[in-house]
């Protein structure tokens, strides 16, 4: 009841018209930089932090809310349109969604994730004012083990993309994380398999691996059979808008999605990349016409998008709640909220409750804002399909790389993008997925870190990982989630997920 | 004599001062960020960027960040620009470090030093609810078994992990056999702290001033020489009988290869800048605090740190 | 690429992918042996690495199992002279950031590539839009997002 109250004057604040304005501003902003490929949310928010200190703090914040989820959402546009996920949590989205584009589905495919965004962050935001203070007890109860886990559970998931092959999804996953092993080692700072070149000490970026496999390697691909098979691309077949079966197919995955990604991103190391590989692989087996999945389901964009936008607001229950910055995004947005002399933590409820809730109030009006300028621009994305074929990708190239300069403009960054752009070629000419690689790359690294701070904190006993209820749960899980498929039917049945 | 010596010095100072606001008034700096767009490098760099530009110190600054190894790249790409008055580079406590633990082929002995900007002391904390009351508790605890007190803190070799080491060295505790468990940013750290999963913690006083405020967290030490005036309860180190201090800096310097006149020129705007209200502005906003230290006194700082580090990172197993 | 039938009964393309994993395999276990730093508890920074290589070795040696039954899906025929293109394109963009050329004219000369490689005959037209594009791009991240991209002798005469 409290909450509901002070809810509502946080309404009051910002519906002012003036910081309706604001937030528009934000919104429109924070999408407009967040379509540009590499920018990703974290970077989004902080190139526009700046322009944001000229209002009083309370519009700023307001504005701020508005970056927040504008950047958020703009990345998933060019994943749909371009296949250029421009950041890992994009990933999911870009496999079902860039098929869809090119069928001709781009409209319901940009319309399900931005209503499904909507959901989402409705849901997250409502779970962020009434839940977060009970939450957060949970999250900070997970410890190292509990993560190992939660990534075991997530790896199992990762059959989902694997195409007719099992060994062949195999020995993608196998080079993902081979990369991942690549540069200096979290726990030691020993470095591994960069030999001598500082340059990989820092490890492959994933978003060089995500742009160069799916950008540039379909690129690569599509240019190679262009006479043989020429590629067509058609920018709007059907309705531009979802259909009522566009509908009725999204709206228990944007739930799930929600599920999902709400209570993984309030965990401190749970991110936003765990929660969209989840949503993906249940939607996919869940799915009434699975024979759709790897050609375009929209169960494949509404699903990742909803838990990639969930997530998004998770991560600001440790952030508000405790002071807890828990992805790179968070982090910038606390020099932001520090800035306007909010100071997140566990008395920030109790010391600047207008501000704080006024936050919150934003962050739904920053949603529908969300939907309200997306909304017509779909018409405009899709028709960028239309342009001409040779130049639709030399544009695409163009984007590709200049992601990957904005970020790191050394040559042997650009050189790895355009190595793995034509890995990419070749493991599409022999059928091999590429999404495994990229799952590999994320999730490899993250397991690893954790397996290894368990042990270390267990002093070398394995046994921790089922001792502790949350970990030997989440491990079962896996393992039922494992071998029920074969049991059932055969990994075979899978069909292709990606490419 | 002497009087032409006097003279000489004040014709020669006269022609500084000249030079100098002549100088500033055309003043176009560049200044690298050794790290992503958005961590404390660059934030740092944009902050003086910023400062520069709006009190009229520099015509223009413009900002550019060159990613990876810990901000070496970003170093040697410095000592390649040399002689090029015009480039300045942020880094700070941590590229020390870094430059080991990467084997880097340059370090920061080639770079002309300009001046220390900004410093955090460290803190060493607990769960409230641990047995450990104070520094010399933890101390005990550490001399008893080493293995038992798991800290937690930032990325191997970096500010966190030295404190620790050191820690263990000024205790007379065997500093190679620390459990030290580095976290992804101090978030996580935090997180592992507050579940109880590790004995001890290190971060930035900053990262932690929420939790210590609320009670979650007890200050078991701070690293700094004197005690923190927005928290003067934790007590530092040395009070309690361990001598050790040690602060998380920020600096600038420049291309190694100046003249001596470039060089005061950069020294001149980096001394005014630290004057600016834009500039205290920032620090205040951001919470940083002013560790102005310049010239050869921050060279001879840079020296002392360099070498510190480096026994430590040896000591510990880090550094072959 | 095509031509399979050369090593007898053996699916070509398995073959050398079963090869490659085993090499790959063979350095993550090799970088391993000469890693130095150790963990002083739990498992080092070894442990991963060598679970790895063990996976590329099984890998490596089901492909040549499957090499020998069936092999991998048959690709059609690759359009050499489109590749070469897009490839000479990001070469050239490489080279152009590597020896300081700036971004614009590295964008210029991907643009023109590319589109030749899709089959565009008008070369300068499709570099004349690159290198409008690259200028775009280059002034809206400079001037607008504050972002420094490498930039050359064009670059400068616009900052």
């Amino acid at each position: 009841m409290e909450t509901t109250v002070a809810l509502l004057n946080g309404f009051s604040v910002a519906l002012e018209p003036s910081k309706l304005l604001f937030c528009l501003v934000g919104v429109f902003l924070g999408t407009a930089v967040g379509v540009l490929p590499g920018i990703g949310p974290a970077l989004t928010v902080a190139l526009l932090l700046p322009v944001t200190f000229k209002l009083d703090p309370a519009g700023s914040i307001i504005m701020f809310a508005g970056i927040y989820y504008g950047g958020m959402y703009g990345g998933s546009t060019t994943a749909i349109l371009l296949n250029a996920p421009g950041e890992s949590a994009s990933l999911a989205t870009a496999l079902e969604g860039s098929k869809m584009a090119k069928a001709g589905r781009g409209g319901p495919a940009l319309a399900t994730s931005a209503i499904g965004s909507f959901v989402a962050g409705t849901i997250a935001t409502l779970g962020l004012a009434f839940l977060a203070p009970w939450l957060v007890e949970i999250a900070v109860k997970f410890g190292p083990w509990d993560y190992f886990a939660l990534m075991i559970v997530a790896f199992v998931t990762v059959s989902a993309t694997f195409g007719d092959s099992p060994l062949r999804g195999l020995t993608s996953l196998f080079l993902g994380i081979t990369l991942g092993l690549i540069g200096i080692d979290k726990l030691t700072g020993q470095a591994r398999l960069t030999f001598g070149v500082p340059d990989l000490l820092n490890g492959v970026e994933v978003t060089t691996l995500a742009v160069g496999l799916f950008a540039v390697g379909e690129a690569l691909y599509v240019a190679s059979k262009r006479f043989r098979d020429p590629e067509e691309i058609i920018p709007i077949r059907g309705s531009l808008w979802m259909t009522r079966q566009d509908w009725k197919r999204s709206w228990a995955p944007w739930l799930r999605g929600t599920a999902f990604g709400f209570p993984i991103g309030a965990l401190p190391a749970g991110g936003a990349e765990v929660p969209t590989f989840l949503s993906y692989s249940t939607e996919k087996r869940l799915c009434k016409y699975p024979d759709e999945f790897g050609k375009g389901a929209i169960e494949g964009v509404a699903g990742p998008e909803a838990a990639n936008n969930a997530s998004a607001a998770g991560t600001l229950v440790p952030l508000l709640t405790l002071g807890l910055p828990t992805s790179a995004t968070a982090a910038i947005m606390l020099a932001g909220f520090q800035q306007y002399g909010l100071n997140p933590g566990p008395l920030l409820f109790a010391e600047k409750p207008d501000l704080v809730w006024g936050l919150i109030a934003s962050l739904f009006i920053a949603n529908v804002m969300l939907v309200i300028i997306n909304l017509p621009l779909i018409g405009i994305w899709v028709r960028l399909l239309a342009i001409p074929q040779p130049w639709l990708y030399a544009g695409i190239l163009v984007f590709a790389t200049m992601g990957t300069v904005a970020v790191n403009a050394s040559p042997v960054e650009l050189g790895m993008l355009f190595v793995f752009g034509y890995l990419g070629y070749l493991m599409r000419r022999y059928d091999y997925p590429v999404a495994p690689m990229v799952v590999g790359l994320i999730l490899g690294p993250m397991a690893e870190a954790q397996l290894r701070r368990a042990l270390q904190i267990s002093l070398g006993d394995p046994m921790i990982l089922l001792e502790n209820p949350i970990s030997a749960t989440l491990l079962g899980l896996a393992f039922i989630a494992l071998v029920a498929p074969f049991a059932m039917k055969g990994l075979n049945k899978f069909k292709a997920a990606e490419d | 004599m002497l009087t032409s010596l006097l003279k000489r010095g004040a014709i020669a100072a006269v022609a500084v001062v000249g030079l100098s606001t002549a100088a500033f008034a055309q003043l176009e700096l560049k200044i690298m960020a050794p790290a992503s767009p958005g961590g404390g490098w660059d934030g740092t760099a944009r902050s003086m960027q910023q400062a520069l530009m709006a009190s009229g110190i520099a015509k223009s600054a413009q900002v550019n960040n060159v990613t990876g190894a810990g901000g070496t790249i970003g170093l040697s790409q410095l000592i390649n620009a040399k002689g090029d008055g015009s480039q300045l580079m942020v880094n700070g406590f941590v590229m020390v470090g870094a430059i080991l633990l990467n084997k880097s082929p340059v370090n920061l002995t080639q770079v002309t030093p300009i001046a220390r900007l900004t410093a955090e002391a460290e803190v060493i904390v607990v769960p409230t609810d641990s047995p450990l009351k104070t520094a010399k508790d933890l101390a005990d605890r550490l001399k008893a078994d080493p293995a038992k007190v798991t800290w937690a803190g930032g990325s191997a070799g970096g500010t966190d992990h030295i404190l620790a080491a050191m820690f263990a060295q000024a205790v007379g505790a065997d500093a190679k056999k620390i459990n030290y468990i580095p976290f992804s940013g101090g978030g996580e750290a935090l997180a592992a702290m507050l579940g109880g999963r590790v004995t001890a913690g290190i971060s930035g006083y900053g990262e932690f001033e929420g939790q210590i405020k609320a009670g979650k967290l007890r200050v078991l030490a701070v690293s700094s020489p004197k005690r923190l005036a927005n928290a003067p309860d934790a007590p530092t180190l040395k009070e309690q009988g361990i001598d050790l201090e040690l602060l998380n800096w920020r600096s600038v310097v420049a291309p190694p290869g100046l003249s001596a006149d470039q060089e005061k020129v950069l020294q001149e705007a980096v001394a005014k800048l630290v004057k600016t209200k834009e500039w205290t502005d920032i620090l205040k906003a951001r919470g940083w605090d002013d560790a102005y230290l310049g010239g050869a006194e921050f060279a001879a700082f840079l020296k002392a740190e360099i070498e510190r580090v480096g026994k430590v990172m040896h000591d510990v197993g880090l550094v072959k | 690429m095509t031509n399979e039938k050369l090593t007898q009964g053996a699916d070509r393309p398995a073959l050398i992918v079963g090869v490659l994993l085993l090499i790959v395999a063979a350095f993550v276990g090799y970088d391993a042996s000469q890693q130095t730093i150790v963990s002083n508890y739990g498992i080092g920074p070894t442990a991963m690495p060598y679970v790895v290589c063990t996976g590329l070795v099984a890998l490596g040696l089901a492909h040549f199992f499957v090499a020998f039954r069936g092999g991998l899906p048959k690709p059609d025929a690759a359009d050499s002279g489109a590749l070469l293109w897009i490839v000479a394109g990001l070469v050239a963009l490489i080279a152009c950031i590597a020896l300081g050329g700036g971004f614009v004219i590295a964008i210029t000369i991907v643009f023109a590539c590319t589109a030749r490689g899709f089959g565009r005959r008008a070369l300068l037209v499709d570099a004349l839009i690159g290198f409008v594009l690259g200028l775009v791009i280059f002034l809206v991240f400079a001037k607008l997002l504050t972002l420094l991209l490498p930039a050359g002798p064009l670059e400068r005469l616009f900052i």
